[in-house]
């Protein structure tokens, strides 16, 4: 997509530049919700677009945290050599997940992926000598060259990383690659009529979908220096589909927008902790009935209204 | 000639319903084949047959070459499109976008590729919107690049569904009911376009009509089935006045007069 | 293993079993009558469970808090169907999954404020000394509960057969349309076939509650009613229950035969390698949708 590269580099500038004036906390907070974003875009590619519900997005965040945590506590790999490979082996799972799942619709998929997600959570507590179990993983700092890297240093990186996020997930849904995962979602008989392997698709977007997690969760793990498993439980899942329901599905500005949204929200609930369950699932209700297009059809709307030559053409046929 | 198409014993059942038994037909290379037959005769299951999308026993040749069995995409890329009787458009994109996915099957752009917008993936998809445009405007569909697949009236649908079947360039078109819906003078068009399409790209034409007026101009030859089975086949003419098929059709207006 | 141990573990299993049968029940009911299947019927027991609390507290004799709580279950499945469902039952199965899970959700959150998270519990009904016959020790508790369940799958299979209402439920789980040209009011169905299950999932959790207390995480056990309705055919009534109660015997036997470690894992393996093998379970029909 031709305007985007530029645009997303001047985001990156000013959005560098402005933290380096801001205190710890704020970028902190920036930084988790750029997490979030590449999370989002992850599970929207899975659901916005090939159309595969997944109640188990966290548990792929997991495997990415503990997996690049793990690989540099006990290998000693640096965070730039372990979070990728904590998001392909991520990738992998989602591949092996996929393969069984892919096969199931609807409600049969949501089951199959929930005890997905309730295996993970027992492996993840029951090998607590590994993972730490119900206590959490404590994370080395990062260091690079040996230097431990500051924290404006991980936000850079977490804002690079968001970009390349963006950018990738782009190119993709601009390309047959995204059309595909579309056509599968909207007709997969005449998709199959015309040479595309809807199987093929569909397992692919969850191999994606976790890649995308996987690299959010090894983010997630140098920034907050703690792995809790409380994090990637059915609340956590259902956070990660009000994201996407908020912001619209099957676009990643979609993605970007409902989680960068909902992220300020932990914030302005501080005072109300105990409700922030309530309200979230409250949220993404309203919007379910709503407006279940999410925020990005307003933006959509006056784009369309724009399109004039196409709507005309259309409404000279119809006479 | 050369043979294209070689149906041999197919046989269709779900469950304890057949709906195909035992039907057998050559089409030959270049040749527009007629697939007529009343209700509930089987028309559109010996296609969706041949497709690989239900599943069936017997043999299907195309080009010699055996395709029972194999996946309904694997089959799609030996040759064969088809066009769908209720239009199934990818209703939420643009017509354009559906025609690209007609498209871009044969220079299929690596992943990765994708993923970073590298020079070979942005060529390929230059090259596929090229291609997409040239079969828009071949069939007057470029005013309507933009729109909603699902915003379109419904025989410019159909002339979309044709278009993205067609832009795969397939060996074997299979079309399900094209006119139905259409207007006589729309159902006239199109046939001149089948015509022409199938004359000009050597494409080989099977369609299933339920129109006889459509189906006597367009075929060269015409395949009769009725409850699961071919019962005629020959000219248009000569089927017209086969005694057999008109007892099959006089059969199912009695049944619809007696309701 | 010694006999004596089979048949003791048999009894727990059979009374676990019939907890998981009673939500696999409630989720196949609403299921077969209008499609959707309610994610949040975990926290229906939940709430089942607290309301049997408070009710206790309110020093009620035991069949007032049986009763009440039923209603209670009842009521609530009616202002969710009404409220909540309604206006999105036509929307696609993504949103109803969703739905139903933030529900679910909502209710959980809503309890965890009220009552914070601190485990509460209360007495079975029969107290908690066991009975022993044959050489075998029975919970009252745990009798107590088969025979609930008991009773509850045959009053659903009597009501569905011989009223004028079941038999109704019936045809709009088979046609909606056709019913509703029959003169059906298939909305009407709808909002009974919640309150049915919704008044059985907190009926669930107040018979569960003496045995495994109340905290606002009782709503798991969702996922071993699903593996129940699973086994059983997600469109069969006997079949859930048979379903759940199987459920509860393969829970204790593997905790036994496989470790406490992997003994969690069995019911969610099991569930995984149903839906890809054999979706439609023991008793479905074999017409579950794939592409």
């Amino acid at each position: 997509m031709r305007g985007l590269a530029p645009l997303l580099a001047v985001g990156v500038i000013l959005l560098a530049l402005a933290a380096s004036r801001l205190g710890t906390y704020p970028v902190y907070l920036m930084s988790l919700a750029m997490i979030n974003i590449i999370a989002a875009i992850g599970l929207n590619l899975l659901t916005g677009n090939s159309g595969q519900i997944s109640l188990c997005h966290s548990s792929f965040i997991a495997i990415g945290a503990y997996g690049s945590a793990l690989m540099t506590a006990r290998f000693a790999i640096p965070f730039w050599l372990s979070i990728p490979a904590g998001a392909a082996l991520s990738a992998l799972i989602g591949a092996l997940l996929g393969a069984p799942a892919s096969r199931l619709r609807g409600i049969y998929l949501a089951v199959a992926t929930l005890g997905f997600l309730q295996i993970v959570q027992i492996v993840i507590e029951e090998f607590a000598d590994v993972t730490g179990g119900v206590r959490g993983l404590t994370i080395p700092k990062a260091e690079f060259l040996g230097v431990r890297v500051s924290d404006y240093g991980r936000f850079l990186i977490v804002l690079g990383c968001c970009a390349f996020a963006i950018w990738t997930a782009r190119n993709l849904l601009a390309s047959r690659v995204g059309r595909e995962l579309d056509a599968v979602r909207l007709s997969p008989h005449a998709a199959q009529a015309l040479g595309v392997s809807v199987r093929r698709v569909r397992l692919g977007a969850f191999a994606l979908a976790a890649a995308y997690a996987g690299l959010a969760g090894g983010l997630l793990a140098i920034v907050v220096g703690f792995i809790d498993p409380v994090e990637f439980g059915v609340s956590a899942s259902l956070r990660q589909i009000t994201f996407i329901v908020v912001g619209g599905m099957g676009s990643v500005g979609g993605a970007v927008l409902g989680a960068a949204v909902l992220s300020a929200l932990p914030e302005v609930l501080r005072p109300v902790k105990e409700y922030s369950d309530v309200i979230y699932t409250l949220i993404l209700l309203a919007f379910l009935i709503l407006m279940p297009h999410g925020l990005i059809t307003v933006w959509r709307g006056a784009m369309r209204r724009l399109r004039l030559p196409a709507t005309g053409a259309v409404a000279e046929a119809r006479r | 000639m050369s043979e294209l198409l070689a149906v041999s014993n197919l046989a269709v059942r779900f469950g304890g319903l057949v709906a195909v038994r035992d039907a057998s037909f050559r089409i030959a290379s270049g040749e527009i084949r007629g697939l007529i037959g009343p209700n509930g005769a089987g028309k559109t299951t010996v296609i969706n047959a041949i497709t690989g999308t239900v599943r069936a026993s017997g043999e299907v040749l195309l080009d010699g070459r055996s395709i029972g069995g194999l996946a309904p995409h694997l089959i799609s890329r030996c040759g064969i499109a088809r066009t769908f009787q209720h239009v199934e458009p990818f209703d939420t994109l643009s017509v354009l976008d559906n025609i690209l996915l007609g498209v871009g099957r044969h220079a299929p752009v690596p992943f990765a590729h994708a993923a970073l917008a590298t020079p070979l993936a942005r060529s390929r998809e230059r090259e596929a919107t090229r291609e997409a445009l040239d079969v828009l405007e071949r069939f007057d569909l470029l005013p309507f690049r933009d729109a909603r697949a699902a915003d379109l009236p419904f025989g410019v649908q159909k002339r979309m569904d044709l278009a993205r079947a067609l832009a795969a360039k397939p060996k074997l078109l299979l079309m399900d009911e094209p006119t139905s819906g259409m207007s006589e003078s729309e159902a006239d068009r199109a046939i001149a376009a089948a015509r022409e399409l199938a004359s000009s790209h050597r494409m080989t034409l099977l369609v299933v009509e339920h129109n006889m007026r459509v189906m006597m101009a367009l075929a060269d030859t015409v395949t009769v089935m009725q409850n699961g089975s071919v019962i005629a086949e020959g000219a248009p003419a000569a089927i017209q006045r086969n005694p057999v098929v008109v007892d099959a059709y006089l059969g199912e207006e009695a049944a619809d007069a007696v309701d | 293993m010694s006999l004596t141990l089979a048949l003791q573990l048999a009894i727990a299993g059979v009374s676990v079993g019939s907890i998981y049968a009673l939500v696999a029940l409630a989720i196949v009911i609403p299921f077969k009558a209008s499609g959707v299947l309610n994610f949040g019927q975990g926290e229906i027991v939940t709430f089942g469970a607290y309301a049997a609390l408070v009710l206790t507290q309110l020093a009620l004799p035991y069949p007032l808090v049986v009763a009440g709580v039923i209603v209670l279950g009842a009521a609530g499945g009616i202002v969710i169907e009404r409220l909540l469902i309604r206006p999105i039952v036509k929307a696609p199965e993504f949103t109803l999954v969703i739905a139903t899970f933030a529900i679910g959700l909502l209710i959980k959150g809503m309890l965890s404020i009220r009552f914070g998270d601190s485990p509460n519990t209360i007495d079975g009904p029969f107290g908690s000394d066991p009975l022993v016959a044959a050489g075998l020790r029975f919970n009252p508790t745990s009798l107590w509960i088969f025979a609930c369940t008991a009773l509850v799958t045959i009053a659903v299979m009597l009501f569905l057969r011989t009223t004028r209402l079941g038999k109704a439920m019936r045809a709009v789980s088979v046609n909606p349309e056709a019913a509703r040209l029959m003169g059906i009011r298939v909305e009407s169905i709808y909002r009974w076939s919640w309150a049915i299950s919704t008044a059985i999932g907190a009926l669930a959790g107040l018979l569960f509650a003496p045995l495994i207390g109340i905290n606002p995480e009782i709503g798991q056990l969702l996922l071993r009613g699903l593996l129940g309705a699973v086994i059983g055919g997600f469109t069969s009534i006997p079949g859930a229950v048979v379903g759940g109660l199987a459920v509860g015997l393969l829970e204790t036997y593997s905790g036994v035969l496989v470790g406490s470690a992997f003994k969690n894992l069995v019911p969610f393996v099991l569930l995984m390698v149903l839906l890809v093998f054999r979706p439609q379970g023991l008793f479905g029909a074999a017409e579950v949708k794939r592409v």
